[in-house]
């Protein structure tokens, strides 16, 4: 099982690498100084480097065995995550309104909980291809393996982890071939949903939020505030930004979590334009390698699991860097890589040991 | 597609038609997010500067009011006032040393020692505010407020402050407030905290955390470079935390603190505990333990020198002896082999025995505390003058396990799991506990001490307060509460449930009975040793304990007076009355008191006739109303 094919070495994926590496030292280096505290090495950056470690070699194991055994593990790795959720919600303890962390913080469980999702999915749409899907009825198990996370991750209080887990669940309809009219009624009964949730389960700060969205300025003092001082501080970054350590908004803690939700402001502040949209460029090109994995892969659960992945990548960058750019509503996802957080840095070097995996084996069979 | 498809399904071409339309619109997402960053950081990028580098807008943290504590009739026993501060903004003070040179003129402090407690910040800290005094009096925030130019970086501030309106009352209980510590703010259940943040560090204050905390608000205000306000935009209130109202009952608990005080003007003040509780429901309407101290010392950051003298003092003020300390039960314990023995059928009520003021055990005599002996005594009579000697061969007959079970009905030897987390378990010995402890078998002399409460055992006064009430009630063990009311972040206002049952003792209601019987005798009967707690017009019943601290041999041979305080007994009394429809359970310790008779029962006795006059004065009250509806009726 551990066996390493020659090929898969030969045709070792230095692209992803790179990539990776390439986002996790800016991550780092950005964490740094958005707690840096009179130059020593804070608390925080440390635990930092302790889950990196310790996700590297989670992420070298995900990587060697091969993932066509994935395959065969993959509803019963769905089933466990959802069990320690279902755990969760017994034994977490609640914190600031939510209910997600267990072993004292550590570990929140809804984090492994989208790995166990997209394999499911991907062993669902290995066997029914996306693209000899036509109609919505065929999208009802895929729905339901979506809905058993999402709903007991509401359950847990979590709405913005719901909403990310649902979208990330929804990427492979980018794939399937539905008609229009089908898509339209989609549409309409996500309305109806939503505005269910806006009146009967949205707390009124999430309202709030929403609300913010469309106008800002509407109340500078509560949940407008973090918006406003991230533009402040992304704005005054300018073309080359007032360099590392320097953000004013940073250092002098006008911006609001600043080295989780907020850690791209931090280096739209210090680094500019300039830095912003290189670092885009890398997450950009990162997302596309990995579709580019997904086509070469040979077959379709390699294909599916590779999407999968980009999903888990690309839905938390949309929502984050949207609403630090005052463009989506304030929902607490943080930016993988970037923002400070272990449990996150571990499943997302995860992800990308199942990314590896399915692209060093694209030749080996 | 690619070469064969091995699995039948494979890759479908959907992946590779998709891809050019999925990709499209990724890259157009990313290409709207450049486009802002270019709005914003080339376009506004100079607006933006000026609004981060000019004027910003900070939000000053507004600290809501802790909620009040109050006693059972709402009385209060801890609320909040405002507290005048200074602060300093090290970022804005341009010369350190004649600033706080006069500001210590100011305030009657060292220049020294402020700048001390300002330190030498680099970095962000400059820009932290530094609270150099948490309680000025009016007349030191009258001359700061008017140097208040001439001293730039220098701020006021006003603030909450936890007072406790009593000073000393119930201090343990109350517990204190404090900074929330560093090591704190690493967990979870502080992680809506901010450092600086004051939070209940024990007793109920820290149980109550949540309910008394409240939610603080925010000011949005504009400051220069320099941090200085230049404008308030905005303001949210805080929203004071909700009172709690607690079991306790003021009157009775003032009565029991002064109990502690000197008998005599200069003399010295007794140590030990009082509880009081209800054993119809488990409130605890008193909870003394002494020596107390001030809480409120502790919330402004209390001297080093006043909490060196608390942590170091030899009497330990800061341990809640009604619930951690933990005694020899002494003859308080008899009432437990008194049950234990008519349940077994060991004993026969009628039955007596002879006590010639010793027993006999191989080679070693035990004595009883009436060297001339009690003579012909039976239950009621053993009870009643305290007799050792019949105790020593009820406990022989019964072994010690079987007392441990008996013990443990009452649920001695056990926490009662109260939020408290400083409470003790106490201990209850057997032979399988020795042989695990100390390797040694079990020696039947100890079964004799063990009979009179003098041997391995401990008890806490809240848990032998307890086991009474389970007597004084017919055989309920009840869990003590503390609170009768308080409102919940999330639920709303939410009243003491129904008393929690921790088990029945395992003892028939009759037996029961001629216990609290013989307990009357103890203090209403002449010869009885409780005789200092009567209380007129009320039936009470109750016993005395006296717990040696050292072996008899050390002491017997000195007066009382004469004996090093260390080495005199703990004296212990418990009563309930009314005995047989009791209302109140009172336990008294006194920490080398001497005999529970003279030094503890005066004390559980002004307790005891204070719960009673207001009970009578209710009851006139409630008598007077219902004459004035029956005349106007009349009328």
């Amino acid at each position: 099982m551990l066996r390493i094919d020659r090929r898969s070495v030969q045709h070792f994926d230095w692209m992803l690498i790179t990539l990776t590496v390439m986002l996790v030292v800016i991550g780092f280096i950005n964490l740094l100084s958005s707690t840096h505290a009179l130059g020593e090495l804070s608390n925080e950056a440390r635990r930092q480097l302790i889950s990196l470690g310790l996700g590297t070699i989670v992420m070298i194991v995900t990587a060697t065995i091969d993932y066509r055994h994935f395959e065969r593990f993959a509803l019963p790795v769905y089933g466990a995550s959802l069990l320690l959720l279902g755990l969760t919600l017994v034994i977490a303890p609640m914190t600031r309104g939510s209910q997600s962390w267990i072993l004292e913080g550590r570990l929140q469980p809804a984090e492994l909980a989208k790995v166990g999702m997209i394999l499911a999915l991907s062993r669902y749409f290995a066997r029914n291809p996306p693209g000899e899907i036509q109609a919505l009825r065929d999208l009802i198990r895929p729905a339901l393996i979506i809905g058993g996370p999402v709903g007991l991750i509401l359950l847990q209080r979590d709405m913005g982890v719901a909403l990310l887990t649902l979208l990330i669940g929804c990427t492979y309809l980018g794939f399937v071939h539905i008609p229009w009219r089908a898509w339209l009624a989609v549409a309409v009964l996500g309305v109806a949903t939503l505005a269910t949730a806006w009146f009967f389960m949205f707390q009124p700060y999430q309202r709030n939020r929403i609300l913010d969205l469309i106008d800002p300025g509407r109340d500078p003092l509560a949940s407008g505030y973090q918006v406003n001082q991230s533009i402040i501080a992304i704005g005054s970054g300018g073309l080359f930004g007032k360099g590392w350590m320097e953000g004013t908004q940073t250092q002098l803690r006008f911006l609001p979590t600043q080295h989780t939700d907020f850690a791209f402001s931090v280096l739209a502040e210090e680094w500019g334009f300039f830095g912003s949209v290189l670092v885009l460029g890398v997450y950009l090109s990162f997302l596309i390698w990995g579709l580019i994995v997904a086509r070469s892969s040979k077959d379709g659960f390699g294909a599916m699991l590779a999407i999968g992945v980009v999903g888990i990548f690309f839905w938390p960058a949309v929502l984050n860097v949207g609403m630090v750019l005052g463009l989506a509503p304030v929902i607490g996802v943080p930016l993988p890589f970037i923002a400070y957080g272990g449990s996150a840095l571990v499943a997302s070097l995860i992800a990308v040991g199942l990314l590896l995996n399915v692209s060093i084996r694209r030749y080996v069979f | 597609m690619r070469n064969d498809d091995r699995l039948g399904v494979g890759t479908d071409n959907s992946v590779e038609l998709r891809l050019p339309l999925v990709i499209g619109a990724i890259v157009l997402i990313f290409g709207i997010f450049v486009l802002r960053l270019f709005q914003l950081q080339i376009l506004q990028g100079e607006e933006m500067k000026g609004i981060a580098h000019g004027n910003a807008v900070r939000l000053v943290r507004l600290e809501a009011p802790r909620g009040d504590i109050l006693d059972r009739e709402g009385r209060v026993l801890a609320t909040t006032r405002p507290a005048f501060g200074v602060t300093v903004m090290p970022s804005e003070l341009a010369r350190p040393d004649r600033t706080l040179a006069a500001l210590g003129m100011l305030i009657d402090q060292s220049s020294a020692e402020l700048s001390q407690r300002i330190g030498s910040p680099q970095g962000r800290r400059r820009f932290q505010p530094v609270r150099l005094v948490g309680d000025l009096s009016y007349d030191h925030l009258a001359r700061v407020e008017s140097h208040l130019y001439e001293l730039p970086g220098v701020h006021t501030d006003v603030r909450p402050r936890r007072h406790y309106v009593e000073g000393e009352l119930a201090a343990h209980l109350l517990g204190q407030i404090g900074e929330v510590r560093k090591d704190q703010l690493q967990k979870r259940q502080y992680a809506d905290y901010r450092a600086g943040e004051v939070v209940g560090q024990s007793g109920l204050e820290k149980v109550l955390e949540r309910n008394l905390r409240g939610r603080a608000g925010g000011r949005n205000v504009v400051v220069d470079v320099a941090g200085r306000v230049v404008d308030v935009i905005g303001e949210i209130d805080p929203e004071p935390g909700a009172p709690v109202t607690l079991t306790i009952d003021l009157d009775l608990q003032r009565v029991a603190e002064a109990g502690f005080q000197p008998d005599v003007l200069g003399g010295r003040a007794k140590m030990g505990a009082a509880v009081a509780l209800d054993p119809r429901n488990g409130d605890v309407l008193v909870l003394v333990s002494k020596p107390a101290f001030d809480p409120n010392s502790f919330p402004g950051g209390m001297d080093a020198e006043t909490w060196k003298a608390l942590t170091t003092d030899e009497w330990r003020p800061l341990q809640n002896r009604a619930l951690s300390g933990q005694y020899p039960p002494g003859s308080t314990y008899k009432v437990i082999l008194a049950a234990a023995g008519l349940q077994k059928g060991i004993v026969d009520p009628n039955e007596k025995v002879f006590c010639p003021g010793h027993f006999r055990l191989g080679r070693r005599v035990y004595r009883c505390w009436r060297r001339g002996g009690h003579g012909e005594v039976d239950l009621r009579d053993a009870l009643k003058r305290s007799c050792d000697v019949y105790f020593y061969k009820l406990g022989l007959a019964l072994g010690i396990d079987e007392i441990a079970k008996f013990s443990r009905g009452f649920h001695l030897g056990r926490r009662l799991g109260i939020p408290l987390r400083e409470e003790m378990p106490g201990l209850v010995p057997t032979r399988e506990w020795k042989e695990r402890r100390f390797g040694e078998v079990w020696l039947k002399g100890e079964t004799v001490s063990a009979s009179i409460g003098q041997g391995f055992d401990l008890v806490t006064p809240l848990q032998l307060a307890v086991a009474y009430a389970a007597i004084a009630n017919g055989g309920i063990v009840l869990q003590p509460r503390f609170v009768l009311q308080r409102t919940d972040p999330e639920l709303g206002v939410v009243e003491a449930s129904n008393p929690k049952i921790l088990g029945q003792v395992p003892v028939d209601p009759e037996h029961l009975a001629r216990i609290r019987d013989a307990l009357t005798a103890v203090v209403e009967e002449p010869r009885g040793t409780g005789g200092r707690s009567r209380v007129p017009g009320v039936k009470v019943a109750g016993k005395t304990g006296t717990a040696q601290v050292v072996a008899l041999k050390h002491t017997e041979d000195q007066e009382d007076d004469e004996i090093p305080i260390r080495y005199r007994d703990h004296a212990w009394f418990v009563a309930f009355a009314p005995a047989e429809a009791a209302e109140i359970v009172v336990v008294v310790l006194v920490e080398h008191g001497g005999h529970g008779g003279s030094a503890a029962a005066p004390i559980a006795q002004k307790i005891l006739s204070k719960y009673f006059e207001k009970q009578r004065a209710r009851a006139g009250e409630e008598l007077a109303a219902v004459q004035v509806g029956s005349d106007a009726e009349n009328r």
